[in-house]
């Protein structure tokens, strides 16, 4: 083997042989799905490719998704950790090996619609704003991971969780290793600080928290920490309007007297779940558009600036009808909740 | 010698390193609490050093190792008069740079003991300290006193409150020690303050109840949480305070390896088998098996296995130089130390 390449240049002999390797993956493959009886799903083309294409791939890995799961369910949930993560504790195997259950999720099951990424800069980090709804996290995910698709370097937004669903038992693990970081302003600053890019839902809990009747109206902005980041650690800030999350766990009511039993600020009614148990947290498969905006130009703000308190409500206030706005229009070009 | 002078660097750290240019490294350090671990090893380190200064070891017990090379004061911190006692010995000896280490590495039963060991005892070394005009005083502190919450950022600096834990009282008494140290220090501003508050430290030879816990073959974990943890090397945390003995640096300054680990990581790295149990329950049981008599687990321990309390150590690493150790490695160091002493 001519193996002694010197680093970037690959001698010509070396392509050839990856070629070979590659068809012969692809055909070890076929023949796995035809035994297993997958027929429909024998095309030939798909797999070889990484799964790093942005435009919706050909076929999806069925079988890669079901073996996930079974995989998942094993071993409570937890495949494979690396023996390394980054500071915020997120994992790079883990989010490897759930890439084909975010692909799912994101092509098959929400159908997630993504217009206006190019208004982000790849090459600075960004500070998206989004509007938070459903219970679960699903719209950080869901966005981080279309961003992720989309960049060039595939450089993953953190997004920011509340506090009440970051420190609920169970959650805090799966969360921190997705990318999930705590929302506050340490958090956020360190974050852009370090380079990388933050989706912030300024709402929180509130937003989480909004019942089935009060869907795509948002909820006051914060305290006008955004605003404060994104001046104070210089980078854009981008509007960004999720539409279908709110569906997905549909609140009917809120029940306070037995969620003080275990600690919650309210426990969510939704159709489904307290009935069906945990299954009942399943997200609905709604449609799902996410609507990126201009960033917000705030070139022209001085840090001092931020010291005038009405200012600042202010910019937070052009924020929200900013967002608001994004989401009214997704809503217009959505033609059904289920699409 | 100093690696803060860098251009641009903070007013202090520059003004520090013109500081130690003028001034000699120190002729005399004093070490109270010199039977302690940190005592006991950073008395060694300063007296292999080059031109070694002279050690004057302050502790209830004669060292046994360092006989002959220390010249040993034996005070009771404990004792009302011993502020007096220690201020004796400070201007006898000629001090220029104390550090104080007296603290318990685990907690024990007797806390009024505890509590007059080290925030009485901490207050006497303090106004021993202005009464004999010592111009440093090094102070060992912990970042467990920032307390571990669910509501904690994820880097922790040093400017954060002081919470500890309610029910930890060896962490609040230090938590008292530092606040009255902060009452104390803007009323003497001739005393340069250091004050270095590390993690848990692991290696192959540090020992206390958090290193006894991570030696069991099974680890009790609290259900449903998996924190980030972090930790220092003996050989980092000894070479901080070294440095933090003979150079001036003045102010707070976290201790802490560079990475942080999942604790399920970490037992995986180890191969030892987790045991999740519910957190109430394990808050019981953790004081169950002799009422806190014998080394059984501090009170609160396990929340410190549940929230997150890991500390930038930005500052520290600044001042005192990168650890060779990050927390990884360090874990590495402690399990394949303790795999070797099975066979012994």
């Amino acid at each position: 083997m001519a193996g002694s390449g010197t680093g970037s240049a690959t001698p010509p002999g070396e392509d050839e042989e990856l070629e070979v390797l590659h068809l012969a993956l692809r055909d070890l493959r076929r023949e796995i799905r035809l035994r297993t009886g997958d027929a429909s799903v024998a095309a030939p083309d798909a797999v070889g490719a990484p799964a790093t294409t942005t435009d919706l791939p050909e076929e999806f890995d069925w079988l890669g998704l079901l073996q996930e799961l079974r995989h998942r369910l094993g071993t409570l949930g937890m495949v494979e950790r690396s023996g390394e993560v980054d500071e915020f504790g997120m994992d790079d195997i883990t989010l490897d090996r759930s890439r084909v259950l975010l692909d799912f999720l994101m092509d098959r099951y929400f159908r997630v619609e993504v217009l206006g990424l190019d208004a982000l800069d790849p090459e600075v980090p960004n500070l998206l704003v989004a509007n938070r709804s459903g219970l679960l996290p699903y719209d950080g995910l869901m966005l981080s991971h279309a961003v992720e698709r989309w960049h060039p370097r595939r450089e993953r937004p953190r997004f920011l969780v509340a506090d009440w669903l970051i420190t609920l038992p169970f959650a805090q693990p799966y969360l921190a290793r997705l990318g999930g970081v705590r929302a506050c302003r340490e958090n956020a600053d360190r974050l852009l600080r370090k380079g990388h890019s933050v989706i912030a839902f300024p709402e929180g809990e509130k937003g989480a928290a909004k019942v089935f009747a009060e869907r795509y109206a948002l909820k006051r902005f914060g305290r006008g920490g955004v605003i404060r980041a994104a001046v104070e650690n210089r980078v854009p800030l981008v509007p960004v309007g999720i539409v279908g999350a709110e569906e997905a766990h549909p609140i009917l009511f809120k029940a306070y007297t037995p969620a003080r039993a275990v600690g919650l600020p309210f426990l969510p009614v939704t159709p489904t779940f307290p009935w069906l148990g945990p299954a009942g947290l399943l997200p609905f498969p709604t449609k799902w558009i996410v609507k990126v905006g201009e960033p917000i130009p705030l070139d022209d703000l001085e840090v001092g600036a931020l010291d005038d308190e009405l200012l600042v409500s202010r910019l937070t206030e052009e924020l929200r009808g900013c967002i608001q706005d994004l989401v009214n229009d997704a809503l217009e070009r959505r033609e059904s909740v289920w699409g | 010698m100093d690696s803060s002078r860098s251009p641009g660097g903070d007013p202090r750290a520059r003004r520090a390193a013109s500081y130690n240019a003028l001034v000699t490294r120190p002729r005399c350090i004093a070490i109270t609490g010199l039977n302690t671990f940190l005592g006991q090893r950073l008395a060694e380190r300063l007296l292999a050093q080059p031109d070694a200064p002279r050690v004057v070891g302050i502790d209830l017990r004669r060292p046994l190792r360092l006989e002959g090379q220390v010249s040993f004061r034996r005070v009771d911190l404990t004792h009302p008069t011993a502020d007096g006692e220690v201020a004796s010995v400070l201007s006898d000896e000629r001090v220029d740079v104390l550090v104080h280490c007296a603290f318990r590495s685990s907690p024990t039963a007797d806390r009024e003991y505890d509590h007059e060991l080290e925030t009485i005892g901490s207050l006497h070394v303090m106004h021993a300290c202005s009464a004999a005009k010592v111009p440093r005083l090094v102070i060992a502190s912990s970042t467990m006193l920032y307390g571990p919450r669910a509501t904690n950022p994820n880097f922790l600096s040093e400017e954060h409150a002081l919470v500890g834990h309610p029910h930890a009282h060896c962490i609040q008494n230090r938590v008292e020690a530092e606040k009255l140290l902060g009452e104390w220090a803007p009323r003497h501003p001739d005393v340069e303050v250091c004050v270095l508050r590390h993690c848990w430290v692991m290696g192959p030879s540090y020992v206390d109840h958090v290193v006894r816990y991570f030696e069991r073959p099974v680890i009790p974990v609290v259900l449903g949480y998996d924190p980030l943890l972090q930790f220092i090397h003996e050989d980092d945390l000894l070479r901080s305070f070294e440095r933090a003995a003979l150079e001036h640096h003045v102010g707070v300054f976290n201790v802490v390896g560079r990475g942080v680990l999942p604790l399920s990581t970490l037992l995986a790295l180890a191969g030892k088998r987790a045991l999740p149990l519910p957190a109430p329950l394990l808050h019981r049981l953790a004081n169950v098996p002799s009422q806190g008599q014998t080394g059984d687990l501090p009170e609160g321990f396990f929340d410190y296995l549940r929230y997150l309390w890991v500390a930038d150590g930005e500052r520290g690493w600044h001042a005192f130089g990168e650890p060779v150790y990050t927390t990884k490695e360090a874990w590495i160091s402690f399990v394949s130390s303790r795999r070797l002493q099975r066979f012994r």
